[in-house]
């Protein structure tokens, strides 16, 4: 198969890319820098229709995974990329046949705990400006269908190489600025990155006609939901950072949160109440259905997860010292 | 809209149907409701409103209500049992939006449902009734092809020794101003019930012309001999006595006209009934509780299997082995000299026993008490307890035995469902009774001269005792489950069961002429005078049985020779605990209750130096297994409680499925028992009943509610099936989970499951001091590395316990907590 992969210098994008290129499939990556993945690519911004027409020419599927990922963005540079940049990317799919398109468990977050709660859920939220322009990407892929289409929405990704999870929380613990609610007690689910792109892949192998996979959105994680501080903790010590986390009420924190979103004004600010929130309750999911309908697994435990990750920032032979 | 004034309505006394919008409103398909005109006795025409699903392909019910409702009654049975059936619930002459054209007498009453059924039900029919339905449907049953019958608070008499239900004397002797003038009594009426019915409950009776077959209804009721409905009363209840087809009794307990006693009359009219009763519906129970769904499971259950008067009658018919009656040894002891009991209150000789328990049970006797009849012992664990339950035997009546440790709320619960027609007390739990109304309708009965007391020490000037002989299947006794694992739940136990029960005891014991007992668990002292063993009861209060010390276990068994100690494991923690290095001989220290920690009967072991048994048993089936070798390890996890006794079957089978085929060897399951000694059933629980009661080649098994698995032949219990832990990748015990972990780290472990069932995610509890908190990362990481599970949270704090037998961890509690925990705020 022909693959067009946007976004593939993102984590998840290049794993992708590389997981199909290792099977044979013949992949060509779509992205604004270089991807690094050594695969042929084409430069180009997903908001350019054209470009990306062109570049989707003679493929057999796209799969899209360019979005922008920042709290604080503004509505239209959201918009541009994660609505319009999307859009673009179905219609160039659909004269090649498939599409499989990447969205994200935060569309239908509510600020509430998900405890096992159901992977196909169809209810939007949005209560940030990322979630808010997902929300509505992901509900325009899922109305104008003209290929057997599959949404994917990978839940937390993470792992060797990540600068959005692992590299923020690294960033904050240096700067001792790393807080969590309530002792970080929230059970949360995340993805190992081999896991989320692996269950990318087995999407687009059931984007085909008459497959259940085909006009859903599926939440897909490791499976393995542990209380954040453990996240948190495991990844610093996989850094070889001392764990440096202090905690606040939960309430506190909201309110902190609120406070942000209504005075910071300049910079990026510290922390969101949507991200306040997102520490602050559960959420994890059901997999059953999803793993039978992708014929998907995940293998990857964090506890092996924070293993390749110590060893990422360790190789052998290059123990820092001192 | 209206037809209020209308050309449509004809005849000013034929009222108005309910518009499709009220209907809606109350919860009915307007498409139900319709009109039926069919031939009256004296040629007329009667014209009925009812509630009609339309055809169904089971067949038909026909719902009588009472007074002062409407077909509205049937609300939850209609919705539930159409399509399946088809439902007609009427309204009476008179009432609800039925045509009202004068007074009726049960009699003709009971000739119209007759006409109606043989006009609009083609073939057999199931009829449903309730309050003064029930006369009605019963006197029409005798008349009618009535496949099955269904009776919800009601009665057919007034039980004997219980006076006109005051609510109704009030009614009668005011009629016509609580009932027509009023609408005192359908406002009383429908408070009874939730007030989202109170609308529905009231419509058809707004205007004091429409209530007036409310008031004729009451004044129908036959209170003395001389009555007008007395003669059609009587013969309803012939009927019903007469009746063979399958009957479903459905009882709101809260009712405070037709009591637990009206229950009890109506059983023993129709023995073969089965009983649904509600602890905390009330009058309306069909309105209180989802009934539909009980008359549903149990029309597709009693009408397809054989009938079961039918049943019971070719019971009767085969002779029952003969019985040694559980009042042998007494009998045989009756001129011993020697104690068979002592205690802090009391010693009680062989002699005495038998001699004042003659005495009491001629009293009773002479009191009225019938064989049959259940007597409620409110008497503590001592002297008075035994005379007690050895009198109520010979009289013939079945013990009720409620444990006061559960509280005065619980107490009085049991009490009232048991519905006891004598209470045995001392002073004070006597007046607790009276005051707190625990056995309505009976007599109260005490070892003492008081006034309007039944005196048990004085024999009757005349007359003569005479003995009671009973068969196996009578029954013996009402006891109850502990509640530590959900509602307490009444259990019926017959005199079959009980002698099985002693066979085996007395097997197992290796009981020697002269040898005595100890327990802490206060009922089980009723075994000594059955067993032939002397029982020496510990000072301590019975209803804390962490409270047995070491040394009032060594001061009860300097007494007598007491060979065998039966403890709780909370007793025995105690005992373990205050024992300061001495030791106590006993030969047989017997801990009921598992699972029991090993340090525990290691422990005790030490301190008796004598052989500790962990038999398997539960209030249903005691006991199960022999318990020898505690500490023996079983290829998975699990406490060892030996091998099933000799008569017992212990089936494994596969969760949540009862009826499959047994698992293997070393396969864990749901444990399923057998016995001979094992429980009639669940008194008034027909749904408890049917779900675990299962009938495997045709013997009957109980389902435990435990899991465990077998290996070379012993049984291994591995908790409760409730607690087993339900996660994406298959059930797992938590027992299996706990104990590697607890072993490694040395401190108690709860495994717990957050999340929905079947994608549960698995959290530990370490046991310790203080509110649930994270654990330590390294301490995590331990517990973690113990398990071979995936465990996704590690905690730390006090685990709860229940409050009876303060040692099983409330695992329920917990998980709840644990989830809460761990979903954030």
């Amino acid at each position: 198969m022909r693959i067009l992969v946007t976004g593939a210098s993102s984590l998840l994008g290049r794993h992708v890319a590389l997981q199909l290129a290792e099977r044979g499939d013949v992949v060509t990556c779509f992205q604004r820098s270089d991807s690094g993945t050594g695969l042929a690519q084409v430069r180009g911004d997903v908001r350019d229709a054209d470009a990306l027409a062109s570049a989707a020419d003679g493929h057999d599927a796209v799969v899209h995974l360019a979005a922008l990922v920042a709290p604080r963005a503004t509505w239209s540079d959201a918009y541009g990329v994660n609505v319009t940049g999307t859009v673009n990317a179905q219609r160039a799919a659909s004269r090649c046949g498939r599409f499989v398109h990447v969205s994200t468990p935060s569309v239908a977050f509510r600020n509430t705990a998900a405890v096992g709660a159901g992977a196909d859920s169809s209810t939007y939220s949005g209560r940030d400006v990322y979630a808010r322009s997902k929300a509505v990407a992901e509900r325009l892929v899922l109305e104008e269908m003209d290929v057997p289409t599959v949404v994917v929405r990978p839940h937390l990704v993470w792992g060797p190489g990540d600068t959005q999870l692992v590299g923020r929380i690294i960033e904050r613990a240096r700067q001792r600025r790393l807080v969590v609610p309530d002792h970080g007690r929230a059970l949360i689910d995340t993805t190992y990155v081999d896991d989320a792109a692996a269950a990318i892949v087995a999407a687009l192998d059931r984007a085909v006609p008459g497959s259940e996979a085909c006009a859903k959105a599926w939440v897909v994680t490791g499976s393995d939901p542990r209380p954040v501080i453990d996240l948190l903790s495991g990844i610093l010590g996989a850094a070889g950072l001392e764990s440096s986390i202090r905690s606040v009420p939960g309430p506190l924190a909201g309110l902190a949160g609120r406070a942000v979103d209504r005075f910071w004004r300049d910079d990026e600010p510290p922390f969101t109440y949507f991200a306040v929130r997102q520490l602050s309750v559960a959420h994890w999911f059901d997999q059953r259905e999803v793993q039978r309908v992708l014929d998907w697994t995940p293998r990857v435990s964090v506890d092996e997860g924070l293993r390749r990750l110590a060893q990422w920032f360790r190789p052998p032979g290059h123990e820092i010292t001192g | 809209m209206t037809r209020r004034g209308g050309a449509t309505v004809s005849a000013e006394a034929d009222p108005l149907s309910p518009s499709p919008s009220e209907l809606r409103r109350w919860g009915l398909d307007p498409s139900w409701s319709r009109r039926v005109t069919f031939p009256d006795v004296d040629g007329g025409q009667l014209n009925w409103h009812v509630l009609d699903t339309g055809p169904g392909p089971k067949g038909t019910i026909v719902c009588v209500h009472g007074n002062p409702t409407w077909g509205y009654l049937w609300r939850d049975v209609l919705a539930t049992l159409s399509p399946g059936w088809r439902v007609i619930a009427v309204d009476q002459t008179g009432m609800g939006y039925s045509q009202r054209p004068g007074p009726r007498h049960l009699g003709q009453r009971v000739d119209e449902l007759v006409r109606f059924c043989r006009q609009e039900v083609d073939g057999p029919v199931v009829l449903a009734a309730h309050d003064w339905g029930g006369p009605i449907a019963g006197g029409a049953a005798a008349q009618l092809d009535v496949r099955a019958l269904v009776l919800a608070n009601t009665a057919l008499a007034l039980p004997e020794g219980v006076r006109v239900p005051p609510l109704i004397a009030a009614a009668r002797s005011l009629s016509d101003l609580i009932c027509r003038r009023t609408p005192l009594f359908v406002a009383g009426s429908a408070a009874m019930t939730d007030r989202a019915h109170r609308a529905a409950l009231r419509a058809p009776y707004r205007s004091s012309t429409r209530r007036a077959a409310i008031a004729e209804f009451v004044a129908d009721i036959p209170v003395r001999p001389g009555d007008r409905s007395s003669t059609d009363l009587a013969r309803s209840a012939a009927a019903l006595d007469a009746l063979t087809c399958p009957v479903l009794i459905l009882w709101g307990a809260r009712d405070p006209v037709f009591h637990d006693r009206f229950l009890r009359d109506l059983r023993r009219r129709v023995p073969h009934a089965r009983v649904e009763r509600f602890a905390d519906a009330g009058h309306l129970v069909c309105l209180d509780e989802p009934v539909g769904a009980v008359i549903a499971s149990w029309l597709d259950r009693s009408l397809q299997a054989p009938n079961v008067a039918a049943d019971a009658a070719r019971g009767d018919e085969t002779a029952a082995p003969p019985l040694r009656s559980v009042l042998a040894a007494l009998d045989e002891h009756r001129d011993d000299p020697s104690l068979v009991y002592q205690g802090p209150d009391g010693s009680l000789t062989w002699s005495d026993l038998a001699e004042r328990s003659s005495v009491a049970a001629w009293v009773l006797q002479a009191s009225g008490l019938h064989p049959g009849d259940r007597v409620s012992l409110l008497t503590p664990p001592g002297v008075e307890l035994l005379v007690a339950a050895m009198a109520v035997w010979k009289a013939g009546g079945a013990c009720v035995v409620a444990d006061a440790s559960a509280g005065l709320v619980q107490l009085r619960r049991l009490i009232r469902g048991a519905a006891p027609s004598i209470v045995i007390g001392t002073a004070s739990t006597l007046t607790a009774a009276r005051l707190g109304r625990f056995a309505p309708g009976a007599r109260l009965a005490a070892f003492a001269s008081k006034p309007g007391v039944i005196d048990l020490h004085t024999a009757p000037r005349e007359g003569a005792f005479v003995p009671v002989e009973f068969r196996a299947d009578d029954e013996a006794a009402v006891v109850h489950t502990s509640g530590a694992t959900g509602p307490a739940k009444p259990v019926r136990y017959s005199h079959g069961a009980l002698a099985a029960q002693r066979d085996t005891l007395a097997n197992l014991w290796d009981i020697e002429p002269g040898d005595a007992f100890t327990t802490s668990f206060g009922p089980f002292m009723l075994l000594a005078p059955v067993i032939a063993m002397g029982f020496v009861r510990p000072d301590f209060d019975v209803d804390k049985p962490s409270e047995l010390t070491f040394d009032a276990l060594a001061a009860a068994a300097r007494q007598a020779r007491v060979t065998t100690a039966w403890l709780s494991p909370a007793a025995a923690q105690t005992v373990a605990g205050t024992a300061g290095g001495r030791h106590l001989a006993l030969g047989l220290v017997l801990l009921a209750g598992a699972p029991i920690p090993t340090s525990l009967v290691e422990r005790i072991q030490e301190i008796t130096e004598g052989e500790v048994r962990t038999p398997y048993g539960m209030t249903e089936c005691l006991p199960i297994t022999d318990g020898v070798d505690p500490l023996r390890r079983g290829p998975f996890a699990g406490t060892c409680t030996g091998r099933p006794l000799a008569n017992c079957v212990v089936d494994i089978v596969a969760l949540d499925d009862p009826r499959s085929p047994s698992l293997g060897d070393g396969a864990w399951g749901e444990i399923l028992v057998s016995a001979p000694w094992m429980f009639d059933g669940y008194d008034a629980r027909w749904s408890a009943d049917s779900e675990t009661s299962i009938d495997r080649d045709g013997r009957r098994f109980h389902r435990t509610g435990d899991v465990g698995y077998l290996a070379e032949g012993v049984l291994f219990q591995l908790g409760r099936a409730a607690h087993v832990l339900r996660t994406a990748c298959g059930p797992v015990t938590s027992v299996g989970v706990e104990e590697p972990v607890a072993e490694a780290l040395g401190r108690p472990v709860a495994a717990v499951a957050v999340g929905p069932a079947g994608t549960s995610v698995i959290a530990l509890v370490l046991g310790g001091e203080g509110d649930l908190r994270l654990a330590p990362g390294s301490l995590a990481s331990r517990a973690r590395a113990a398990s071979s599970h995936q465990i996704a949270a590690v905690l730390e704090g006090r685990l709860p316990t229940d409050r009876r037998h303060q040692s099983k961890v409330d695992r329920t509690g917990l998980a709840k907590s644990v989830s809460r925990f761990l979903a954030g705020r």
